[in-house]
């Protein structure tokens, strides 16, 4: 399936299918193995969650699904398309139509406004300015922060700086929302209004979410939990 | 902001906003500011030299171009004169032809000799003797240098003693002389060759000279003379030699072009340590982005686009570079011609000050070749974002 026609298709949300991910990295003479033989399915719209402690390939598996990183053995489709057959550029324009990320620390970028960050995604798609400015508008201000829009990174709060990253995945309506440790980096009170948001807003649109956390608090409101131990994924 | 309303590429916005963002780390914001002033100053300081180079080499060459004959036909044994004459004054780019007779001989007076270069001239003398173009020759016409050498007084009278010999009744060879009288002096200037040349009427010269010494003097204008010698050679029978300024003075021409490319190859090598800095500040750019460059990855930039974002902004930072020091060097050759503001002395010059040419012919290549070499060092350095992956990037 071409990705024009996996980003048609995959409205509102989308279809995860890896089969036998492998990976491992080279640490010196060492090679540690970090997923062994994981297999994922999910449905399209489904609120997923892969929980586990640090270390045990949690971000890993997340960079796999979506296409940030590429499996040593194994393969992963998303709205059927299969990730190895997309080359560099093809690769970057597929995670721009249909994934959203959210980090655990932010990552938004640090030159920029929120309102610029959010704009960001349906820029690099080719959309006009003032679509993508509008749009940009519409989802902060769906967040509560159309009164901090031409504040840079810096002279935001934790939790703003949270909800521009959220508004930012969003941005193009992707059919698939990548979170890993979204509320990791706040302190308990913001990290569940954060959580509350992106569930709302997940739950809202029907696309498909995957959270990576290893608090049991934000997995226990996902309909799906995986538990990852020592690169091996059990439900 | 405003960017931001319009429909700019990505890359063009990402490089706008890093060229400016106060938010970069001091030492990329300096090394940026290096950058663009090592350029500047690279452009600036070419600009300067070669538009003092230019300035010597015009006031030069009009000096030496005043003194040169435009074109001149030379004739060999057995060519004949009246009809090469004709086929010259047939060419449409011809002011005016004149009969020269050049040789070699002596001038006495009062027992003193002088060896000297003697030009019998037909009508007036030619506009390449500046200090006596367009007398109308009668007597004998003298530099002031070998005047004064003699102590000649204006109603003198010197003898011309040529090598060409003349048989006596005991058939005895001697060489040929004639007294003419002393009719004006001319300034000689700073020539040396001019401070030995004589000039007599035709006529006079005739008498006195070989006549295979005989050549015309065609006046034409200096940008025509090439074409006219060029139709000239392949109308002119095999005997008659056409040279123009450029050949009379190949060597002169040749030099002044070496020293303008030497001079450029020289002072460039500013710019070419300016794009050195500039690969640098981009490299460091990229290494404290990598994270914000990894997550524009993870937003879909493609590596292609990346690299077209660190192009455009050497390309930002070498423009910038360019206007100011093309500014500032283009301001400064004007204001230093303009008020001749460096002194030179004028018993060693050709000139008292030192003169500054801006020409659109110097100014292409320097722009030219700054733009090539920044936009190589550039692309260069942002190869490097390109082969940053998403993953590793965001990796802490």
């Amino acid at each position: 399936m071409s990705v024009v026609s996996a980003i048609e298709a995959a409205t509102p949300g989308v279809t995860i299918r890896a089969r036998g991910l492998h990976k491992s990295y080279r640490d010196g003479e060492r090679e540690v193995t970090v997923l062994r033989n994981v297999d994922l399915e999910l449905e399209a719209g489904a609120l997923a969650a892969i929980v586990g402690p640090s270390g045990s390939g949690k971000t890993t598996l997340l960079y796999l699904l979506g296409a940030l990183d590429s499996p040593d053995q194994g393969s992963v489709e998303i709205g059927g398309t299969d990730l190895a057959s997309l080359d560099g550029a093809r690769l970057a324009r597929f995670r721009n139509k249909m994934l959203g990320f959210v980090f655990q620390f932010h990552q938004l970028l640090p030159d920029f406004t929120a309102l610029e960050n959010v704009m960001m995604p349906s820029r690099i798609a080719g959309r006009p300015a003032r679509e993508a400015l509008e749009r940009a508008q519409s989802l902060l201000g769906e967040v509560g922060l159309e009164d901090r829009a031409t504040h840079y990174p810096n002279q935001l709060s934790g939790g703003e700086q949270q909800r521009v990253a959220i508004c930012r995945a969003l941005a193009l309506e992707p059919p698939l929302l990548l979170a890993d440790e979204p509320t990791g980096n706040l302190d308990p009170a913001t990290g569940r209004r954060v959580l509350d948001l992106l569930i709302e807003l997940q739950t809202r649109r029907g696309m498909t979410a995957v959270l990576v956390t290893h608090n049991p608090e934000v997995a226990n409101r996902c309909a799906n939990i995986w538990r990852l131990e020592d690169g091996v994924l059990l439900p | 902001m405003r960017l931001w309303s319009w429909n700019l590429p990505v890359p063009l916005l990402l490089a706008l906003r890093y060229a400016r963002s106060p938010r970069r780390e001091a030492s990329v914001r300096f090394l940026s500011a290096v950058t663009a002033g090592g350029i500047a100053l690279g452009v600036g300081a070419l600009i300067l030299a070669v538009a003092a180079l230019s300035g010597f080499q015009t006031t030069l060459l009009a000096e030496v171009l005043a003194r040169s004959p435009r074109l001149q036909v030379e004739l060999g044994r057995g060519v004949d004169a009246q009809a090469v004459r004709r086929t010259i004054e047939a060419q449409p780019e011809v002011e005016s032809v004149q009969t020269l007779l050049v040789g070699n001989g002596w001038l006495v007076h009062e027992g003193r000799l002088e060896p000297c270069e003697f030009f019998g001239v037909e009508n007036e003398v030619p506009r390449w003797f500046p200090g006596a173009a367009g007398v109308e020759v009668k007597g004998v016409v003298l530099p002031d240098t070998l005047a004064f050498g003699f102590g000649i007084e204006s109603d003198a009278r010197v003898r011309v003693v040529s090598p060409r010999p003349t048989l006596t009744p005991f058939s005895r060879q001697i060489p040929r002389s004639r007294s003419f009288p002393v009719q004006t002096v001319f300034s000689a200037g700073r020539s040396e060759e001019y401070e030995s040349r004589v000039i007599l009427p035709l006529d006079a010269a005739r008498g006195l000279l070989w006549e295979s010494d005989l050549r015309f003097d065609v006046e034409v204008d200096l940008g025509a003379a090439p074409v006219v010698a060029d139709r000239l050679r392949r109308q002119l029978p095999a005997g008659a030699k056409v040279v123009t300024y450029r050949d009379l003075n190949r060597a002169l021409f040749f030099a002044l072009r070496l020293e303008k490319a030497l001079m450029f190859v020289g002072v460039f090598l500013i710019v070419l340590v300016a794009s050195q800095a500039l690969v640098s500040s981009l490299a460091l750019l990229i290494a404290s982005k990598r994270r914000e460059l990894g997550m524009l990855g993870t937003l879909g930039l493609t590596p292609r686009e990346l690299r077209r974002t660190f192009l455009l902004l050497g390309a930002i930072l070498a423009g910038a570079g360019i206007v100011v020091g093309g500014g500032i060097g283009c301001l400064a050759a004007w204001a230093l011609d303009r008020y001749q503001l460096i002194a030179l002395p004028e018993q060693v010059y050709i000139v008292d000050f030192v003169p500054f040419r801006l020409q659109p012919a110097d100014l292409l290549p320097i722009f030219l070749a700054t733009i090539v070499l920044t936009l190589a060092a550039a692309r260069t350095a942002g190869g490097g974002a390109t082969r940053l992956r998403p993953a590793e990037a965001m990796r802490r």
